[in-house]
Order: structure tokens, then C-alpha cells, then sequence
């Protein structure tokens, strides 16, 4: 069943968790509403579940992918072209050591990047449904909810006193 | 008595961002008075007359390091104050310092100096030969130390500017949504922003694991270039403290910078209201601490030579400290340690924002000869037997040698003034997370300020 997309804006944080509160009782689920904000919350401010992310998850790989990159490198190369210098061993710890740690911290570092990106899903063509007053100050419910029930939300939104309820993006906030 | 009849209820106001701090920091962005650009105009020319020394130098040739001597000493200082000002920020980040939120941005915009700091580097790896007769880190490695060393700098600077662009997506959103002048620029650098659940949580956790990849970048780029750039060229010297000297004065110069910066900032940057005695005071303890450690550190370096007292020991405490750089060891010890930890010891003094920033320009003034007395003392040695022999003749500063630091100092405060007027000077978002989560209540005849912690 197609989608139907409600911004609901709030003037502060506890018109949006009456809000949230009001959805709650009219039986939406929490994954059909998110809150926009212009800065972050407390988790759970509005009764909302712990979001999963996978951010820690990017370093580990980059990581992981530097240091074995490294280790191929310096491991390969060494007994590819097996010169003694000063007497010292062919596969020589110290300088294996400190190219592993550099490929490792640049994994980590290109991998972060990659993948705070991927999770905030960003870039995005455009901004969708939206409001600029959001990062004034004012909070956005962004409903998401099967077209059927779109009128429930929209009453539910309505008796919590949302300032304004919006359905379709502002053709001049593309970007 | 019930702690319900000694406090009252909060008088904070409801949660929310306050209208100051949604237009804070945004209404500089792509503007500048006829005092910004009379600044830019001086720094710009006081940088351009350090290049035209740095080319009188290149045209000299690289046949010789010496005189390439306080070239590296102002890649070292920068190293040791721009490129270590951003971890103060991304430190008290892990810590969870709510009064940190203020100055995050003042910090991470260093990172931009990174650039500088890249560009710097380059000439400084034709002075290093390939591969060195006496002993060194690499084992004759191949593309060492050049390639190796480029990488960790270009890593710091990278890690730098990813710090700084992440934790600014959701102000150049702001910028976008309030109206500043160039929306489509900021826009654009928002990347569609929201200001989901899940972007905030993203955000918060990215900036924490960049901040852990610079603090490593940098404890690497200083061990690496200590060793590299100044170990490596005085043959026979060994000392395996010497890197991690480096960086415990690094981390004192990267505070030190960031203190003078915002004190700046708060008077010439409008910031006034957001960082006050709080900030600063919380920064003199850090700077105290660290002052204590650089006198540990370098005891401990000190002491071992002293005590070995082998000729090459006694050569290398003769160069660093008691013979042709004196003159340099004496007031890096005063204004390093001495003299900043006896005006942090005093309460009142640290409680203040004058007393913290005299220290700190005390604490670079320290920085700047400890530097000269490392980095030009070991480009002044030619040598390049097993062991040193002889002492070199000291450098001192020639008129060119000071255009080369004031290019230095210059070319960063350019970089740093220009970025303002691309990124909020304030972490707007942080600093509205952090008033929703402080208020003022009454406690028995007197009002505390209350902070949550909901981690």
C-alpha cells in the first residue's frame, strides 16, 4: 500500500511529545513517525526506542582492511625483495609496525567518513517534506503511514495542537 | 529536613533551542567588515613576505639543512599548536565536559590549518636523505621516510577536516534554513540535513570515533617527525623519551593556542555570551596539568643522559641544553613550565579569564624557543658519521628566519579567520543540546546550576 508522508510541526519540545503521544493513542507504531529537530534530544525524550546504527561498525572494518592491507604490503614486499639491513631481520618488526598503524588509523579515518554518511543517509536529492523553522528552534513529527490512515493521523495531530500540519514538500525547499 | 524543603522547583525554561542560540554564530557567514578584511589584508602580507624568504631559501638549495633550521622549527610549532588544537574539542567530547560545547567549534576549526601544516611539510622532505647511515625507525624501509611521513600528516589533516565538516552538517543546515547569506552554498554542505533521530545519533557517534582517529594521528605524526626530523639527524643520539615529550608539549601548545583563540574570539567574535569564566577556568587546570607533565617528561628525558654521561650523552645535553642553545633551553624552561605554573598555582588566578590567557601566551612564548633549541640544533649538525663529534655553531635568528615564523603564525590565523566566514564559529546544535539539559534552582540560600546527565 503506497505511503503518505505528514510533517507535523511543533512550536516546542512538549507539543511534539504530546504529539507523539497522540499517535501513540490512535495506534500508530513508532517506526511510521520520526521527530525532526534542530539539535539532538536525550534518547527516549519522546518515548521513543533506541535507533540502531551501525557507525561503530565502519572504523572497525576500515580498520581492519588498513591493517591487512599493511600487512600484505610490508610481509610481501619484504620477502619479495629479501634485503639484510644492519644485520636486522627480514621481516622487521618495528617499521612493519609503525606502516600497519598508519593503513590501519587511514582505513579507520576514510571508513568513519563512509559510513556516517551512509548512515545518516546522506546525500539526498532533496529535502522532501520539511520546514525551515525546524532548525529555529520548532521540532518536526514526520508521520509516515499507509494512505488509508492518514486521516487518523492527521486528527490525532489535530486534537494535540500541532501548529501546523503539512503534506506536501515546499517546491521552493528542493535543497 | 527533606531535600523536597531545602530545594525548590527548577527555573529553567522549557526544552527547546533558545532564540539566541539559533541565530548565534550564523549571521558572520559570508560577511566581513572593513576590520576583517583590514586584518586579512595584514596577515595576507605578512605571510607573502615569509613565502618570498621561504623561496630566498629554496633558491639557496637543500644541499645544506641549516639554514633551513627555523623552517623546521615553524613546521614543528605548528604541528605542536594548530594541529593539536582540535583534540582539546574531541578529549572533552569522550569525557562528556558539558562546558566544552562552546568551544568545540573554536577548536575543530584549527583542523582547516591542516593544510597548511601539509603544505608546510613538503619542502622539509628534501632535507631528509633516503635512507640514513646512522640509525633510524624505517631499516632503510623503502619510500622511508618520505612517503611514510606524508601519509600521517595527510592522514591528520584528512581526520581534521572530516572532525570539523561532520560536527558542522547540522549549522550549515541552520545556515541553510535561516535565511544566511549564500543558502545554496550551505546547502549544499548540508547535504539535505533533517535533523532525524537517527542523524543526531550518527552524528554523535562519528564524531566521537574521529576524534579517537585524531588523538592517534597526531600522537603518531608528532612521534614520527620528532624522530625523523630531529633524532635521526644528530648521530648517536638516543633517547626514547624525546617522542613522547613531543607530544605531552604538543598537547600543552594545542591548549595554550585554543585559550589565546577564544579569548579572541570572545571579545573580537561576538561570542561573549557563551564562553566565559566557566571555559576558562576549566582549561587552567588542564594547562596546569600539563605544565606539570612537560617538566615530567622532560626530567625524565634529562636525567638518563645526564646519568649515562657517555660522550655522545654529554654531546647531546651540551647541543639541547647547556651549550651553543642555551639561550633557548632557559627561556623554554622558564616559560614552558615555571613561570605558567607558578601563576596557574594561584586559585584566583586561575579562576579568571585574564589569568588562564597569560599563561598560555607564556606557555607558546615557551613553545616557540623549545622548538628553536630542538629543531634548529639538529639541523645545524652536518655530520653524519655513527656518532656525533663535535658541537655545531649556533644559529641565531636572522631577519629572514623571523619572517619564516611570522609567515607561519600569519598563514594560520588567515586560514582560521577565512573559515569563520564559512562555518559557525559556534556549535550552535551543541550548545543548544547542552541548555536543555541545565538549569538554575534554588539550593538552601544560594543557586546551583544543575546539569543532567542522561548517559
Amino acid at each position: 500500500m503506497a505511503k503518505e508522508l505528514l510533517l507535523a510541526l511543533c512550536q516546542d519540545a512538549p507539543s511534539a511529545a504530546r504529539a507523539v503521544e497522540a499517535l501513540e493513542r490512535a495506534g500508530f507504531p513508532r517506526e511510521e513517525y520520526e521527530i525532526l529537530s534542530g539539535a539532538p534530544y536525550p534518547e527516549g525524550a519522546f518515548g521513543e526506542k533506541p535507533v540502531k546504527h551501525r557507525v561503530y561498525v565502519f572504523p572497525f572494518v576500515g580498520a581492519l582492511s588498513g591493517f591487512t592491507v599493511a600487512l600484505l604490503l610490508t610481509v610481501g614486499t619484504q620477502l619479495s625483495f629479501p634485503l639484510v639491513t644492519g644485520g636486522k631481520p627480514i621481516l622487521a618488526l618495528p617499521p612493519m609496525f609503525i606502516i600497519a598503524y598508519e593503513a590501519t588509523l587511514l582505513g579507520a579515518i576514510i571508513f568513519t567518513v563512509i559510513g556516517v554518511l551512509f548512515e545518516m543517509r546522506l546525500p539526498r536529492p532533496g529535502l522532501g517534506l520539511y520546514d525551515r523553522r525546524i532548525t529555529g528552534g520548532y521540532l518536526g513529527v514526520l508521520v509516515s503511514c499507509p494512505e488509508a490512515r492518514r486521516p487518523q493521523a492527521e486528527a490525532a495531530l489535530k486534537e494535540a495542537g500541532v501548529l501546523e500540519i503539512k503534506r506536501h514538500p515546499d517546491i521552493r525547499q528542493r535543497w | 529536613m527533606s531535600e523536597a524543603s531545602l530545594t525548590s522547583e527548577p527555573q529553567g525554561r522549557e526544552p527547546g533551542i533558545a532564540p539566541g542560540v539559533a541565530a548565534a554564530g550564523l549571521s558572520p557567514l559570508l560577511r566581513g567588515g572593513w576590520v576583517f578584511w583590514l586584518a586579512v589584508a595584514v596577515l595576507g602580507a605578512i605571510f607573502l613576505a615569509g613565502l618570498l624568504s621561504v623561496v630566498s631559501l629554496w633558491q639557496a638549495g637543500f644541499a645544506h639543512r641549516a639554514p633551513w633550521g627555523y623552517y623546521a622549527a615553524a613546521f614543528s610549532i605548528l604541528l605542536s599548536t594548530v594541529g593539536a588544537a582540535p583534540l582539546v574539542s574531541a578529549g572533552l567530547r569522550f569525557t562528556g565536559a558539558h562546558w566544552r560545547r562552546p568551544l568545540a567549534r573554536a577548536s575543530e576549526l584549527f583542523a582547516v590549518a591542516g593544510l597548511l601544516i601539509l603544505a608546510w611539510f613538503w619542502p622539509l622532505l628534501r632535507l631528509v636523505p633516503a635512507s640514513q647511515p646512522q640509525s633510524s625507525l624505517w631499516f632503510g624501509w623503502p619510500g622511508a621516510p618520505h612517503l611514510w611521513d606524508t601519509l600521517v600528516i595527510a592522514g591528520l589533516t584528512l581526520c581534521g577536516l572530516a572532525l570539523l565538516y561532520v560536527g558542522a552538517i547540522p549549522d550549515f543546515a541552520a545556515a541553510r534554513d535561516q535565511g544566511a547569506r549564500g543558502r545554496r552554498l550551505f546547502a549544499l554542505l548540508a547535504l539535505s540535513w533533517q535533523g532525524g533521530e537517527r542523524q543526531w545519533r550518527a552524528l554523535r557517534a562519528a564524531l566521537t570515533a574521529l576524534g579517537a582517529c585524531y588523538f592517534l594521528a597526531f600522537v603518531l605524526a608528532q612521534t614520527l617527525i620528532s624522530t625523523d626530523f630531529a633524532q635521526s639527524l644528530v648521530p648517536g643520539w638516543q633517547d626514547s623519551l624525546f617522542p613522547a615529550y613531543n607530544v605531552v608539549s604538543g598537547l600543552q601548545g594545542g591548549l595554550a593556542t585554543l585559550i589565546v583563540v577564544l579569548f579572541l574570539v570572545r571579545w573580537w567574535g561576538g561570542l561573549g555570551a557563551y564562553i566565559g569564566r566557566e571555559q576558562f577556568w576549566a582549561l587552567g587546570k588542564l594547562l596546569l596539568a600539563l605544565c606539570l607533565l612537560w617538566f615530567y617528561f622532560w626530567w625524565s628525558g634529562f636525567i638518563v643522559l645526564w646519568y649515562g654521561r657517555r660522550p655522545i650523552e654529554e654531546l647531546v645535553l651540551q647541543l639541547f641544553i647547556a651549550g651553543p642553545y642555551l639561550w633557548a633551553f632557559l627561556p623554554a624552561f622558564v616559560l614552558s613550565f615555571l613561570a605558567p605554573f607558578l601563576v596557574l598555582l594561584w586559585n584566583g588566578v586561575r579562576r579568571s579569564i585574564l589569568g588562564p590567557t597569560f599563561a598560555a601566551l607564556l606557555v607558546l612564548a615557551g613553545l616557540l624557543f623549545d622548538r628553536i633549541r630542538l629543531y634548529v640544533a639538529a639541523f645545524s649538525v652536518e655530520e653524519a658519521g655513527p656518532v656525533l663529534q663535535a658541537l655545531p655553531a649556533p644559529r641565531l635568528p636572522q631577519a629572514g628566519d623571523w619572517l619564516v615564523l611570522a609567515a607561519a603564525v600569519a598563514g594560520v590565523a588567515l586560514l582560521y579567520l577565512l573559515a569563520t566566514r564559512l562555518i559557525p564559529s559556534l556549535s550552535r546544535w551543541e550548545v543548544a543540546e547542552g541548555e536543555q539539559l541545565r538549569v538554575e534552582r534554588a539550593f538552601l540560600r544560594r543557586k546551583v546550576t544543575v546539569i543532567a546527565k542522561p548517559d
